[in-house]
């Protein structure tokens, strides 16, 4: 088999006038066969990015096992997912102080409503009613501070919030009850240790339920919602924390892996110098490479997607304009990683960019520090890098249910195809020697 | 130049490569200067020369890898020119190129055969016709077949040189370009690869281009090329450029006591001695004009002359010694030539002459400053 094989070849080699020709026949063909031809190197291209980053076990960890790990992690840390842990609080009522109408001018010292309000605050299962040391407590289990017996009943209630034994403090207005025997709207009063910014909306949360409970023992109208209070907030039964994490580590998982993964492509692959002394053009050769990767990316996403909303994210808007705002971000890393591939001549050149480039991104990003509040001109750069346009897409879909397509969206579309642009004319460029 | 015959005989049916007043420029540093030369079909070309001789430079315009605007001449690989970008690819379909090193151009996390896909590929071959044209090559190249679906990096480093001249024959090329095959190879497994090559010329009838500044290389070529400064000195079949030596290249090898500058000079001067090279501590090789008639009288004028000689052996001269030589008189010639134009170097030059110049100089210096001096 193998003689005959080799007699045909060598037959075919020798003596023909017309051979490079012959040889040539590859090459030659009208415009449909060139692309055809064109079509499936670069499905074989793909082919052999898949093999190599199979080849790299570390590569499909960082693509494919990381990213739904570090939100199973995510969910983890965040310790109230479904099942809200109870807020330690103290009521401080100024209820039975004497009100003056200032309508009127008339005096009154209602505070039939008080012990009500505190028996629902004792009844809520989201206020914690344990105290380590429990202080002078009146009504219940819940610590209750009189401020018309004791006028430093604030005071004291402060320093429980100082000392973190407790993480609110609830005040009972002066009008309460009054206000509730006319049937008018009363108002409680709440005050957040502000200090742990993620507990604020689990405290209020369990304020509101207390009321909740207030309003339905006690047959009210339900007048105590607060205004703007539940609007684009997590719902109860939800981790705000895991919530909050999440939306700002989709974004930096989806761009940041994405660039983690490209950077070196291009870089390492030390064969494509003799790849080019073959029929095969640049573009195929990178195109292949955004197939692959894109591929990876969507792959990426959806396991974002699916261990994020399995874990309880809460998506007011539609899962596709997540998937899609994801996609982009990842798209935008893709082009980055690839434009610094093509662009170093060493992995450590590149590793360098990567980092200078990284580095910039996320501390101009909003994500620390609120863009708003940076310098005028570090505000325009920082709007023109990819992340900072992230947060809005995503808050836009997660809490306000808007679509992805939008301002953001157009501008991070633009970076991408801007940065692929030009990663294809320097890969173009690129110097190669076999 | 001998080659000027070996270009006009060559059957132009059968010429694969014809190069015409090459000459390759970057910049202002003309890199090759006026190459000429015809390749037949069928051949195994070496092309020789010391680092910087060009002939890297030349194989890459016929692998369009140099753009046009840096070369001038009249070029055509397989019948086509790479002077218009829109032939490159058929010239890349009709070529093999097999780099230097394997580290830079194999895939090594991927097995041979992942490689082969991946190469032939390229060239629109298919995957099980590319997979068995690869089961040949690498029978005939003794690649073992249990590591044929095995990682290359664990092959052996002979191995890896086989696999990459077997996807440079992939796609069943014309022309297959080595650049230094032999190069970071033990002696035993240059033979093998050389051997291979010869191997490979002879059952595929494939022509070959073997770049290297290893003159052992030149066993397995039908014509070899030995280029210096962008020029082509020599291209000819290596055994008829040895015979256009004096007296045949045969050559006196001498083991001489004591072998001094002077002894070297004596043994140089003497009339019929046409070239002398020190080879070792104590041997000197010599090429003479009628060498049978010269060697016993310069045999007695070296021992008139006190030179003691351990021992003499006649040999003819290898294709690395012709190499060697002409290399060494194109160094004289162009020293030669620097010196008529006066551009000799100063190092060059007489301590004397130097001393001389460089006192006038400072006299002339010194009269500059006494002049300023009166002016202010």
């Amino acid at each position: 088999m193998l003689y005959i094989d080799l007699k045909k070849w060598r037959s075919e080699l020798t003596g023909k006038k017309t051979q490079a020709k012959e040889k040539s026949r590859h090459e030659t063909g009208g415009f449909i066969e060139k692309r055809k031809r064109s079509f499936l190197r670069i499905l074989r291209m793909i082919k052999k990015e898949f093999k190599l980053l199979w080849t790299d076990k570390f590569n499909i960890f960082l693509a494919l096992i990381l990213p739904p790990f570090i939100i199973l992690l995510m969910a983890w840390t965040a310790t109230t997912h479904g099942e809200p842990s109870a807020v330690e609080c103290v009521v401080v009522s100024y209820d039975s102080n004497t009100f003056i109408n200032p309508n009127n001018y008339t005096e009154s010292k209602m505070d039939n409503y008080s012990t009500p309000y505190i028996q629902a605050v004792n009844k809520s299962e989201l206020l914690d009613p344990i105290l380590p040391s429990p202080p002078p407590n009146k009504t219940g289990y819940i610590p209750f501070f009189n401020a018309s017996e004791d006028i430093y009943a604030m005071e004291k209630a402060r320093t429980y919030l100082l000392d973190e034994i407790i993480t609110i403090i609830i005040v009972i207005p002066i009008d309460f009850s009054e206000m509730l025997a006319l049937g008018l709207p009363a108002m409680i009063s709440a005050i957040p240790d502000s200090s742990k910014i993620l507990n604020i909306q689990s405290n209020l949360n369990a304020v509101q339920d207390s009321i909740k409970i207030f309003v339905a023992d006690n047959n009210l109208t339900p007048q105590f919602i607060l205004e703007g209070f539940e609007e684009f907030s997590i719902p109860e039964d939800l981790s705000l924390e895991f919530n909050f994490i999440v939306s700002l580590i989709l974004p930096l998982l989806s761009f940041g892996l994405a660039l983690v993964l490209t950077i070196l492509v291009v870089v390492k692959e030390k064969p494509i110098a003799r790849l080019l002394l073959t029929p095969v053009k640049r573009h195929e050769i990178l195109i292949s490479k955004y197939i692959t990767y894109i591929i990876v990316l969507i792959v990426q996403s959806l396991l974002l997607i699916i261990s994020s909303i399995l874990n309880g994210l809460y998506i007011v808007g539609s899962v596709f304009d997540l998937f899609i705002a994801l996609f982009m971000l990842g798209f935008v890393g893709i082009a980055l990683g690839l434009l610094i591939s093509s662009q170093s001549k060493t992995k450590t050149e590149a590793n360098q960019y990567f980092f200078m480039s990284f580095i910039v991104i996320i501390i101009l990003s909003g994500m620390f520090i609120p863009i708003g509040s940076m310098p005028f001109y570090l505000q325009i750069v920082a709007w023109l890098l990819p992340l900072s346009h992230a947060g809005p897409m995503l808050d836009g879909i997660l809490s306000k249910g808007k679509s992805v397509i939008g301002f953001d969206f157009y501008w991070l579309l633009g970076i991408g195809l801007v940065l692929l642009a030009l990663s294809f004319i320097i890969f173009k460029r690129k110097q190669y020697e076999a | 130049m001998r080659h000027d015959k070996i270009m006009t005989s060559a059957n132009s049916d059968d010429v694969v490569v014809d190069v015409k007043y090459l000459n390759v420029i970057f910049g202002t540093k003309r890199v090759v200067r006026d190459v000429s030369f015809s390749v037949n079909r069928g051949e195994i070309i070496g092309i020789f020369g010391i680092s910087g001789a060009g002939k890297t430079t030349t194989i890459r315009v016929l692998t369009c890898q140099i753009k046009k605007k840096y070369w001038i001449g009249n070029v055509k690989v397989t019948g086509i020119s790479p002077a218009k970008k829109r032939n490159h690819a058929k010239i890349l379909s009709n070529i093999g190129y097999v780099p230097q090193l394997e580290t830079l151009n194999l895939y090594y996390d991927l097995k041979p055969m992942t490689n082969v896909e991946t190469f032939a590929s390229t060239y629109g071959l298919d995957t099980n016709d590319a997979k068995k044209i690869a089961e040949n090559l690498f029978s005939i190249l003794d690649i073992p077949e249990d590591t044929w679906n095995k990682k290359l990096k664990n092959m052996s480093g002979g191995e890896k040189k086989r696999v990459s001249m077997a996807l440079g024959l992939i796609h069943q090329p014309e022309i297959l370009f080595l650049d230094e095959p032999t190069t970071g190879v033990d002696a035993y497994k240059r033979y093998s690869i050389l051997t291979y090559l010869k191997k490979l010329n002879r059952e595929l009838g494939t022509t070959m281009f073997i770049i290297s500044h290893d003159m052992e290389c030149s066993l397995v070529c039908d014509r070899a090329a030995i280029m210096r400064n962008g020029k082509l000195l020599e291209f000819g079949n290596p055994k008829d450029l040895v015979a256009s030596l004096p007296s045949n290249g045969i050559m006196a090898m001498f083991s001489i006591e004591d072998l001094n500058e002077n002894k070297i000079e004596i043994v140089r001067k003497y009339p019929a001695v046409k070239t002398l090279i020190r080879t070792g501590n104590e041997a000197i090789e010599v090429l003479l004009d009628d060498f049978e008639t010269n060697i016993s009288k310069l045999v007695r004028h070296m021992i008139k002359k006190g030179i003691k000689i351990n021992s003499m052996t006649r040999a003819t001269a290898t294709f690395r010694r012709f190499f060697q030589i002409r290399i060494q008189e194109e160094d004289e010639k162009e020293r030669r030539e620097k010196e008529e134009k006066g551009q000799v170097d100063k190092k060059e030059k007489a301590p004397e002459e130097i001393k001389k110049q460089d006192g006038e100089k400072r006299k002339n210096k010194a009269k500059k400053g006494k002049k300023r001096g009166e002016t202010k």
